[in-house]
């Protein structure tokens, strides 16, 4: 068993320590955070420096990587800044276009990302009545014979909406009825005659804007079709896989993050005449927050590493997904407990992270649907020849 | 033009432990490229990036600078080459033995038009082996640069002085020492280090140098300062006598 890293990897690491040091700085999240966005030059100059390239096709300036080195990126990232650092993802969901976008397609977002650094589309996938339950979706397509598409429906939970400037739409081919699995996805740009949108206000992770989009008989040439049409959601699920190991990866950051804050608190704060530390309760909080903290790695790098082997990974990254999450979000409560009252203000950024690592319970798949693709296949695992 | 840039390979002070009887441990402390030596790597690849001249990277060490990250580390920063002669005989060498070595290998490199070196190193920061160099070469030299500009045969640099900007054009070959603020240390991009292991690398044993001139310089003890208690000695100023209780402290400390 080998846990050693190459020498690009820590040197890459190195690189994006530094680039935090230089760009990021508290004040600047804290503003973003109220912004509901990165400044697009952050967001360059993390694409610029190579970050946001990774996976990306070579034919774009891309990079070849696999999922333990986005996974240190991201784990990194987070980390480092205590914040969701929303252009973590830029790269990933440029990954998606490349793999089912025509090449004008491709171009087109290329060119937008590498315009500003900013992810050129938001994804309208989840609706009113449709989250989890991604069937049950109403939107819909109506193909015309003159060469044009017509789109319906209502979109939430749309993120990086506002900054985007196109979006990726899903609908059902015709028939909104729950059994019609036949749905296409669209690329059309966000000021398309139709579209309108409203923002939603979350509680954490408000450093990404996030809406509520209105398709209102929005009229499209059919060659905005992304991808073959009928098969949009089956394009859509291809990547999920590495999605849950990136967004396992932020909530190893947080959860990093929250620890060392705790302890370097622990270390300084006086009660009873000695350093918080010295109190066995809190000795035993720290001791429960680090173990977590390396079986949540230990379980995302695993995962990562069976993913760049080539092997299945539908158990593991659910396993990963859900297991991550619920804990990041346990490790910033403990964290939390540990700075006491101070902790519940905006004084210091336990705070936030804790805030971010909750919303990590929905984002990508809540962790009840990681139960219900693992549940099965824990059974078909160990008592296949009962099925 | 061909750009030759002097770069000290160190422990990584982070990780120097400081023994009980005050010495100090570098033998668990990672090699790292002195501070300063960022700097100079920068004005070379700026220089070559605008004047499409050749970088080569120069260090000479004891073995333990032989480390493959560093040596991607230096050339994933615009560097074309690297030289490196690693070898425990060149172990803690004084300035001029530690020039003698890299004149060595500016000569064995061939064709090296000017030599950048950064404004001290990190560990020792004698300011010392930048102007040991030239002499060693017969180059002329000029430290405290802040600007690099070339021209033909010739560069013509800046230096910033107490009163004054001075601008100086020197004929090349020629040694120039950098100041820190000359160019910010570029942040490597990923293709710049994935390209890095594919560069070319020479490497020299002490014995390919010649004979170094014996020690100039004798280090007779290494050790960290005494540990002293804080005396959180507090004056308050707006009190009469304080200021002068504050300016007698000082004097005393001193």
């Amino acid at each position: 068993m080998d846990f050693k890293i190459t020498d690009e990897q820590e040197l890459m690491l190195d690189n994006l320590r530094e680039f935090c040091a230089r760009e990021i700085t508290e004040e600047r999240i804290q503003k973003w955070y109220k912004d509901r966005r990165v400044e697009p030059e952050v967001c360059k100059a993390y694409l610029d420096a190579g970050f946001g390239y990774l996976f990306l096709p070579e034919e774009y300036g891309g990079i070849p990587s696999d999922a333990v080195t986005l996974a240190l990126v991201v784990e990194e990232l987070m980390r480092c800044t205590g914040a969701t650092m929303s252009f973590m993802s830029y790269g990933l969901a440029m990954f998606d276009l490349a793999e089912f976008g025509s090449p004008e397609q491709v171009k087109m977002g290329m060119e937008a990302y590498q315009k500003t650094g900013e992810q050129c589309f938001s994804l309208a996938l989840s609706e009113p009545g449709a989250g989890s339950d991604n069937m049950s979706m109403t939107a819909t397509v109506h193909w015309n014979d003159d060469g044009t598409c017509v789109l319906n429906g209502t979109k939430t939970m749309v993120s990086h909406a506002e900054t985007a400037p196109f979006i990726m739409f899903i609908g059902k081919d015709e028939d909104p009825s729950h059994d019609n699995k036949s749905m296409s996805m669209f690329l059309i740009p966000k000021d398309a005659e139709g579209v309108k949108m409203a923002p939603l206000h979350k509680i954490g992770q408000t450093i990404t804007n996030f809406d509520e989009i209105y398709f209102d008989n929005v009229v499209v040439p059919q060659d905005m079709l992304l991808g073959k049409k009928g098969e949009g959601f089956k394009q859509l699920m291809k990547n999920f896989e590495l999605e849950r190991i990136m967004l396992a990866a932020h909530s190893l950051g947080l959860a990093q993050a929250a620890l060392e804050d705790a302890a370097r608190y622990a270390a300084q704060r006086m009660t009873f005449g000695k350093p918080l530390y010295m109190h066995q309760l809190i000795q035993e909080k720290l001791t429960d927050m680090e173990t977590t903290v390396q079986n949540m790695r230990n379980l995302l790098y695993k995962t990562a590493w069976e993913f760049d082997q080539g092997m299945s990974v539908r158990l593991d990254s659910a396993l990963c997904k859900r297991y991550l999450s619920s804990m990041c979000t346990k490790v910033a409560s403990d964290a939390m407990q540990i700075f006491g009252g101070i902790g519940y203000t905006t004084e210091c950024r336990i705070g936030r992270i804790w805030e971010d690592c909750r919303g990590d319970s929905f984002a990508g798949g809540t962790e009840e649907i990681m139960v219900h693709i693992a549940g099965r296949q824990v059974v078909k695992k160990y008592a296949a020849d009962l099925l | 033009m061909n750009i030759a840039v002097m770069v000290k390979v160190l422990p990584d002070d982070q990780d120097i432990v400081v023994t009980a009887d005050r010495k100090l441990d570098a033998s668990k402390a990672k090699p790292v490229v002195s501070t300063y030596d960022l700097n100079a790597i920068e004005a070379a690849a700026l220089l070559a990036a605008d004047t499409g001249a050749a970088t080569t990277a120069i260090v000479a060490g004891p073995a333990s600078v032989d480390d493959s990250k560093t040596k991607k580390n230096i050339l994933s920063r615009g560097i074309d080459a690297l030289a490196m002669a690693a070898d425990d005989a060149l172990a803690d060498m004084d300035a001029r033995q530690t020039a003698q070595a890299l004149a060595a290998m500016v000569n064995q490199a061939d064709g090296i038009d000017l030599v950048i070196c950064g404004d001290g190193s990190a560990d020792l920061y004698a300011q010392q082996v930048d102007v040991q160099l030239a002499e060693a070469l017969g180059w002329p030299s000029l430290n405290g640069v802040t600007a690099i500009t070339a021209g033909d045969g010739t560069v013509t640099v800046e230096r910033v002085l107490e009163n004054e900007r001075e601008t100086v054009t020197l004929p090349l070959p020629a040694v120039l020492s950098v100041s820190p603020d000359i160019a910010v240390p570029r942040i490597a991009g990923m293709k710049d280090i994935l390209a890095a292991g594919k560069k070319p690398v020479t490497m020299y044993a002490a014995g390919d140098l010649g004979e170094l001139a014996p020690a100039a310089v004798e280090v007779i003890d290494v050790s960290a300062p005494e540990p002293a208690a804080r005396k959180k000695e507090l004056f308050d100023a707006a009190q009469d006598g304080e200021l002068d209780a504050f300016v007698a402290a000082l004097k005393g400390a001193l």
